[in-house]
């Protein structure tokens, strides 16, 4: 009796303590000719995806505070597009993920919350709990920025954002979308 | 659903659908237009008390739409500040409508700014109910208004804005 009692509390907190993959907030810092903060415009382009809970400025950092929906699924590029389509550009992207025993090894693809990454200039580590990704793709930070990530890695999805033929061994069909983070 | 194709079938009266759909769309998007009456606002300022456009009737009153995040604005701001005592004296005044949604954020760039003039807010940013009501789509804008609270110009800045105010004060 008391060994099948100490199954069940073990079972209970194992149930309790894992972590649903998934997003849950991002900071995205826009750019353009005009204060991006200061135009509804990119306010209403974000607010009309359907995986946005809530869009806040941030002072301090010029940015937007973005919380996504709970069980959400998050549209990384979604994003992108809106600030573009709202006349501006994305200067900088982190994205918060509520990770549970996530191995993430330098210049290696992970699937996450529904999308391929490529973890860029990290060491070997395994991500629990909340952690900050900064997406690092062509079109998510300015072009220097960009170009000194894309020299962080040989393989030619960093250019494209797509798999290449390479990644079929490992699973990932040729042309899927990959994010390039770091941490 | 027959009699609505009933309708269309009519010409007239598909026309006379069509201008009334212009006419909706064009009455939802009108901004407060130059040359009318100001509607009236009715907000709280820093110590929670109402504050009412209309109560300043008399006066000559730059309507200003900011926020502690906007970095236009707080520039704007420090050229307010520096006009302000002066036209003050005169019978100028400034109601300004902060959206931000902390009322921190708010008070501390009003301290940072050195703003002494009228001050009041309304939660919820773009989608504060003022916000809606005066079609506001970016920040700074700005509306004057004469004694009689009739709108000016829209978007003043520096020595227009400066040159209008003193204009109006002579009226």
């Amino acid at each position: 009796m008391k060994t099948k009692y100490i199954v069940l509390v073990i079972i209970m907190t194992v149930a309790l303590g894992s972590v649903e993959a998934q997003f849950t907030k991002a900071n995205l810092q826009a750019s353009g000719l005009t204060c991006a903060m200061c135009s509804k415009a990119i306010d209403n382009a974000l607010k009309q995806l359907s995986f946005i809970e809530a869009v806040k400025p941030d002072i301090k950092n010029s940015a937007f505070n973005i919380v996504f929906k709970e069980k959400a699924v998050v549209d990384i590029d979604a994003l992108k597009n809106a600030v573009e389509d709202a006349g501006f550009f994305v200067a900088k992207l982190k994205i918060t993920g509520s990770f549970s025993n996530t191995e993430v090894k330098n210049d290696q693809h992970i699937n996450f919350a529904g999308s391929e990454f490529h973890f860029i200039n990290v060491s070997d580590q395994v991500l629990n709990g909340e952690k900050e990704i900064t997406v690092v793709d062509k079109n998510f930070l300015t072009a220097t920025a960009f170009k000194k990530y894309s020299t962080a890695t040989t393989m030619p999805c960093v250019k494209t954002g797509k798999a290449g033929s390479c990644c079929e061994k490992a699973g990932v069909a040729a042309g899927t979308r990959i994010y390039h983070v770091t941490i | 659903m027959n009699a609505v194709a009933d309708i269309f079938k009519n010409k007239t009266m598909t026309q006379l659908f069509f201008i009334l759909v212009l006419f909706i769309s064009f009455v939802v998007n009108a901004q407060p237009a130059i040359g009318t009456q100001s509607p009236e606002i009715n907000l709280k300022d820093v110590n929670g008390t109402d504050l009412s456009l209309s109560s300043l009737k008399g006066k000559v009153v730059l309507i200003d739409f900011w926020a502690s995040w906007c970095g236009p604005c707080r520039k704007e701001n420090r050229h307010l500040v520096a006009i302000y005592p002066r036209l003050k004296a005169k019978g100028f005044e400034i109601y300004s409508i902060s959206l931000d949604d902390e009322k921190a954020d708010w008070k501390k760039a009003i301290g940072a700014d050195k703003i002494t003039w009228l001050q009041v807010n309304e939660r919820g940013g773009w989608d504060a109910s003022v916000a809606n009501a005066w079609k506001i789509n970016q920040i700074p804008t700005t509306y004057l208004l004469n004694k009689e609270g009739k709108i000016i110009a829209r978007d003043l800045q520096g020595r227009d804005l400066e040159r209008k105010i003193d204009e109006l004060l002579k009226q």
